[in-house]
């Protein structure tokens, strides 16, 4: 089972410092909230998209086409129904609700777009190297990226505990969904309780293996900021500063 | 507020950390397509967990809870919105533990979660709902002054988000895993220093109320202010627009406030 959404490829935007990566994610937020001319939200989708196609990452967007299209679609439909505005089409929808339902289903979706990008090129243990190199404490990057890594661990007990039960008679398949949920419940407990479970002798691993004898870690892995680096930050503040001038000054 | 600093000093606290956050995320990512708010918020069982998870782990479980629904959103919705996902969810886990001491819903001698009096249950409940309330605030507020989503539409469905599983499944979820926690040793109280874990004073008792009034006024103002500016609650709440300045400034009020009174405790 892959639960990530990391892509092992060597590309230009693979070899980026994650710190650049971030930039670059943040600097897409700034733009997408700023905007809510569909136009602009279009040009920025065609940056966003091609920025994903140079780290040959948007074979991702198959594994969350059911999130992106669940978001443009609700917005849509939500906005159509509440936004008001003029001309009526039907009901309370209008044109103008459309309009707005569909630039908000995109300005969302860019900004997912822009976090499945950067996780696709960026590993865990980058970020959590990134996260260090920009001042967050080690032991908190540290709880992150295990908890990241735990992740598919814990799906993997539950779907054992599942199995488990299911052996012994357990009908988990049917009823309608809320039914088929709520027997999903009880499947919970074990799992929370087989990983807590683990607390005591996880902290005593890791103390014998040195975690917090000093404060100044060494790492194996090693990132700096390289000239390819520096122009996509250059590029990366130059887009937020026209931005910002558009929206802003004219 | 100390130890939500000092536990980082704890390996055992910094694995509960990891442990909170991974079983949190766990339980989300299988429920991001269910939409409520696109991009925004989605059907959230796992609400369950933040209340529980704080009131066992203490800091461990309020870290957990933010860092747990920031991985939860890595799986389909990053974005801006996660910055304040990741406090209104500390708070979801932080508000209940600190009021649980504090507020004297409970008797000093009776201070273990283990729902086995009517009063340890009423004191749940009224915590829950609390930490629900002030994790709608931030959030809220947060996203009301980026101008995306408007406050008496996202506070009003996220309490309801929040509160609704963190009673019904957090309930028998901590009375289920207490006495397991506690013969483990792994109740955060009997993990951190003595020293480290805050005395229970007048001046904490304080902090308890006053965090109490600014979720209140936070809430409850803003989305008075949020209605008598045009906008609605729940759904309907779609049809204005957010960046109101006086929901703004009242529930940034709050949401501060509330901050400022986790340091008086």
């Amino acid at each position: 089972m892959e639960m990530f959404l990391y892509l092992d490829n060597d590309t230009f935007l693979h070899r980026l410092d994650p710190r650049t990566k971030m930039l670059v994610m943040l600097a897409t937020f700034v733009v997408a909230l700023m905007f809510y001319s569909l136009n602009t939200l279009l040009i920025l989708s065609a940056v966003v998209l091609i920025y994903g196609l140079v780290g040959k990452t948007l074979s991702n967007l198959k594994r969350i086409r059911f999130i992106l299209l669940m978001i443009f679609l609700f917005s849509v439909v939500l906005w159509s129904l509440t936004y008001g505005g003029e001309p009526k089409l039907l009901g309370p929808i209008s044109l103008e609700g459309i309009l707005y339902g569909i630039v908000i289903g995109i300005k969302f979706d860019i900004m997912i777009i822009a976090g499945m990008i950067f996780l696709s090129s960026t590993k865990v243990e980058e970020i959590s190297l990134g996260l260090v190199k920009i001042k967050v404490p080690y032991r908190g990057a540290f709880a992150f990226a295990t908890a990241i890594r735990m992740v598919p661990m814990i799906v993997a007990t539950s779907y054992t505990i599942s199995q488990a039960q299911r052996s012994r008679g357990l009908d988990l398949d049917s009823g309608n969904l809320v039914e088929r949920a709520k027997k999903y419940i009880p499947l919970l407990i074990p799992t929370i309780i087989s990983v807590i479970r683990g607390t005591n002798v996880f902290a005593m691993a890791l103390e014998s293996k040195g975690f917090g004898y000093s404060e100044d870690r060494t790492n194996y892995l090693q990132i700096s900021i390289k000239k390819g680096d520096l122009l996509v930050i250059f590029m990366a503040l130059v887009v937020i500063a026209i931005s910002v001038y558009y929206r802003f000054i004219i | 507020m100390k130890e939500i600093f000092s536990m980082w000093k704890d390996t055992k606290m910094v694995v509960l950390v990891a442990l909170s956050a991974g079983i949190y995320a766990a339980v989300l990512i299988p429920f991001k397509g269910f939409v409520l708010i696109p991009g925004i918020t989605e059907f959230r069982p796992a609400s369950a967990l933040p209340v529980v998870l704080g009131l066992l782990f203490g800091p461990a479980g309020a870290w957990g809870a933010a860092i747990g629904n920031l991985i939860g959103d890595f799986f389909g919705s990053l974005g801006i919105g996660s910055t304040f996902g990741f406090v209104g969810n500390f708070l979801f886990a932080y508000v209940p533990y600190k009021l649980w001491r504090n507020l004297g819903l409970v008797s000093k001698e009776d201070m273990e979660p283990n729902l086995k009096s009517s009063k340890q249950i009423i004191a749940y409940i009224v915590v829950s709902i609390l930490g629900s309330a002030a994790c709608a605030l931030f959030i809220g507020w947060g996203l009301e002054i980026l101008g995306m989503v408007p406050f008496a539409a996202l506070a009003s469905i996220i309490t309801l988000n929040n509160s609704i599983p963190s009673i019904i499944l957090g309930m028998p979820l901590l009375i289920v895993l207490y006495p397991r926690i506690k013969k483990w040793d792994l109740l955060w109280t009997d993990i951190i220093p003595e020293a480290d874990v805050p005395a229970i004073t007048a001046k904490s008792r304080t902090g308890a109320v006053v965090m109490v009034a600014f979720i209140l006024v936070g809430l409850v103002g803003g989305l008075i202010a949020a209605v008598g500016g045009g906008q609605a609650l729940l759904y309907s709440g779609f049809a204005s627009t957010a960046g109101d300045a006086l929901v703004g400034i009242i529930a940034g009020i709050g949401s501060i406030g509330v901050l400022v009174a986790g340091f008086m405790q």
